[in-house]
């Protein structure tokens, strides 16, 4: 059993990389902090408001801007009680409001958004007409919490980043993580600004995923997914530095080498998954159902897909540069088609059909089937497509890395 | 016989990397492969240690071919490759574990093996640390030792002295000598020929892919023709005084180089043909301001088959 011996050894050597590893585990942890307490019920709790003519004077100009008064003022769930009306100066809408054509009205400040993106507050006026206090209390805290949401996000991931490149320096073991976090913070800032945040409640009675769940499966699904690239660089070092060579060339069947590799990447990726499972469990207050062994198939599913797919990237790729940038990418467009960074039902429907081809969408949709309550037999389909897919991806990379 | 190598052929694409190698090599017999940069050594040896497939010819280790058995003669060998084959971030320790699992050892006797590798290499007390902590020399040690662990018959060492500097070489040069006084049967390749001289009991010299010379050292240098070489430091250098020294029994051929002061002339048996030599020069009124001579050695040898020099 000489590849139990490898594997073991792929572990140690991942382990050895402390501050790469731990970093990994913490980046998804932290993150999931971030955009669960961010973005999570932010408008799960709006009480039904009494129609309201909203007079808006905008000084700013800025994507942020647009979002809010597009997507929040204008949006599916306010649209119906709001009017939206625009006025160029504030002295028009002051008018308006007094002679109660307007029942209330905004002042956004020049530079708004984009203080907000840099952390930077600058007040929005807030008119009124004394008897309108409910709408006008109603539309403050709407403005508010889109502040700090976007706020929160764009501060916590600049610290988050400067953090982690701190404490994970780039050593060739591992994958860009200052580079990461810069393109996962600037696609959470798109987030934030999307309405998407509003996490689906199921319409079957079933308890609704609250934002935070909901950030954690889809957290683990994406860091898990880094396994691919992690594994795949493992063996082009190997390859590299020639203890493949070594290896080969010791009595050991090729078989056992690729086995025990792709073994390797599955040790690594199903503790990074469970002590996930756990730290969100424990630290973060994450439900994640009442049946932790159909969470635990799951997870073990998702991994040997991962792993496999680990294998095929090696067998196409020579460089370990090239394995970079193809992984980091190859992570980002998976994270983003499997509901990663937005729930998958707000795509057009040809897209959700594509995403079917990513793995994390599977292990996604599964775990938050699984928050919710469901049979094994509901799982039958997304365990056997993850274990296909890593069964067929170790034998199209093994068969590629015999080749060489 | 230990091993025998017949007619091996391995090309890459079109080109011929190994052509027609033959060779045999005794029980407990240490074998040099000396050639240059890129001659094949290293494609040679790892096509012996069953590591790439060849096209044509065969390997047998104690009569079993590589083809068939690759697993039984694969763990009767043990290899050192030319580059450090180690995992950085693990201890070196925990290095010769790993490879001493490879080739099956368990347990209490793996870890028994991996003090007294340790030992042997005189890396004890740097057992815990990482390899990327290591000093080059210290890398090639334990980079042998890993080959050691299984206490294979056969030890195969592709370059293990490059880069590293002379107290570590010494070491290592040490070791191996040990290593074969104890029994083991050994193959080195170098590309530095007093390696090659002080270790081995029988050299072969690869050149673009062939054995281009083969037998002891002694055998070897006795093929030289006007081997060895007087190097004469003159003044007042004559067409007429060279002419004259080139007639002396002996003596093969005469490099001299205008405007220079030096000659170097080629002889058989350079102590007896020295004094005639200066002889002859002072006689044309040649000055003799210094004499030095060079005893044949496979360096030469290598000049004389290829008109190039091991290194450059
Ligand atoms: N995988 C390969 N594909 C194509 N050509 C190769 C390959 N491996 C080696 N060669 C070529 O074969 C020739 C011999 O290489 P080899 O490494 O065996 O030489 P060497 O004698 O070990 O040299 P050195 O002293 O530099 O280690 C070189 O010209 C090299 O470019
Ligand atoms: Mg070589």
């Amino acid at each position: 059993m000489k590849f139990f011996t490898i594997a073991f050894k792929d572990l140690k050597v991942r382990l050895s990389d402390k501050k790469g590893f731990i970093s990994l585990l913490l980046m998804p942890i932290i993150l999931t902090a971030i955009l669960g307490s961010a973005l999570s019920g932010m408008f799960a709790d709006t009480v039904s408001m009494p129609h309201t003519e909203l007079g808006i004077v905008l000084h700013d100009q800025n994507e942020i801007t647009d979002q809010f008064v597009e997507e929040v003022l204008q949006g599916d769930i306010l649209s119906e009680s709001i009017t939206l009306k625009k006025f160029s100066s504030q002295s028009d809408l002051k008018i308006d409001i007094e002679n109660q054509t307007v029942d209330l009205g905004l002042v956004i400040p020049k530079g708004w958004g984009e203080g907000l993106q840099n952390g930077e507050e600058k007040d929005v006026m807030v008119f009124t007409d004394p008897s309108k206090q409910l709408q006008s209390s109603i539309v403050e805290s709407i403005t508010m919490s889109f502040i700090d949401r976007i706020a929160s996000i764009s501060t916590a991931t600049q610290v988050f980043s400067q953090e982690l490149a701190m404490i994970a320096p780039v050593t060739d073991q591992e994958i860009n993580v200052r580079e990461i976090v810069g393109d996962v913070s600037n696609q959470l800032v798109a987030v934030a600004d999307s309405e998407m945040n509003v996490v689906t409640a199921e319409e079957d009675g079933k308890t609704p995923i609250s934002g935070m769940q909901y950030y954690a499966a889809a957290m683990g699904a994406m860091f898990v997914l880094f396994n691919a690239t992690i594994g795949a660089k493992s063996i082009i070092q190997e390859r590299n530095i020639e203890t493949l060579a070594r290896l080969m060339s010791s009595p050991v069947r090729l078989n056992s080498i690729i086995i025990g590799k792709f073994l390797g990447t599955f040790y690594v990726s199903f503790l990074q998954f469970s002590v996930f499972i756990l730290a969100t469990h424990y630290l973060l207050g994450v439900g994640w159902g009442s049946n932790l062994f159909q969470t635990l198939v799951i997870g073990l599913s998702y991994c040997i897909a991962v792993s496999g797919i680990a294998m095929i990237i090696a067998g196409l790729i020579v460089e370990e540069k090239t394995a970079d940038t193809v992984g980091g990418i190859g992570v980002q467009i998976f994270a983003l088609l499997g509901g990663s960074m937005i729930p998958i039902g707000a795509f057009p429907e040809k897209l959700q059909l594509v995403a079917n081809i990513a793995p994390n969408k599977w292990f996604l949709d599964s775990l938050l089937e699984v928050m919710n309550g469901t049979t094994w037999g509901a799982l039958v389909l997304p365990i056997t497509v993850l274990l296909l897919i890593g069964v067929a991806s170790l034998m199209i990379g093994s068969l590629r890395l015999r080749v060489r | 016989m230990m091993l025998e190598v017949k007619h091996l052929m391995k090309s890459y694409g079109k080109r011929q990397i190994v052509k027609d190698v033959s060779f045999t090599i005794n029980k407990g017999e240490s074998f040099g492969l000396l050639g240059p940069n890129g001659a094949g050594k290293s494609t040679l040896i790892s096509t012996i240690c069953g590591l790439i497939s060849y096209d044509q010819g065969e390997v047998y280790v104690n009569n079993q071919s590589i083809k068939k058995f690759p697993l039984v003669i694969k763990q009767k060998i043990g290899i050192v490759p030319q580059e450090i084959a180690l995992y950085p971030t693990m201890s070196a320790k925990d290095n010769l574990m790993f490879w001493g699992k490879m080739y099956g050892l368990k347990g209490a006797k793996a870890s028994k093996r991996v003090n007294e590798v340790l030992e042997f290499v005189d890396l004890k007390d740097r057992a815990k640390d990482r390899i990327e902590t290591f000093s080059g020399g210290m890398k090639r040690r334990i980079n042998i030792g890993a080959a050691l662990m299984h206490e294979p018959e056969i030890l195969i060492m592709d370059e293990p002295t490059v880069g590293i500097d002379p107290q570590s070489r010494n070491h290592i040069l040490e070791t191996v000598k040990k290593l074969n006084e104890s029994g083991k049967t050994i193959i080195y390749t170098s590309h530095y020929m007093e390696e090659v001289e002080y270790l081995c009991d029988r050299i072969g010299i690869i050149d673009n892919g062939e054995v281009i010379a083969l037998g002891t050292q002694k055998e070897l240098c006795n093929r030289l023709a006007g081997g060895s070489v007087v190097h004469l430091d003159v003044e007042n250098k004559t067409e007429q005084g060279i002419d004259s020294i080139n007639e002396i029994k002996n003596v093969k051929h005469i490099v001299s180089k205008q405007n220079e002061t030096k000659l170097e002339i080629y002889v058989n048996e350079a102590h007896e043909t020295m004094g005639e030599i200066v002889t002859t020069a002072v006689n044309h009124g040649i000055k003799v301001l210094a004499v030095e001579v060079q005893e044949p050695n496979l360096e030469s040898l290598f000049l004389q088959l290829t008109g190039r020099t091991l290194r450059d």
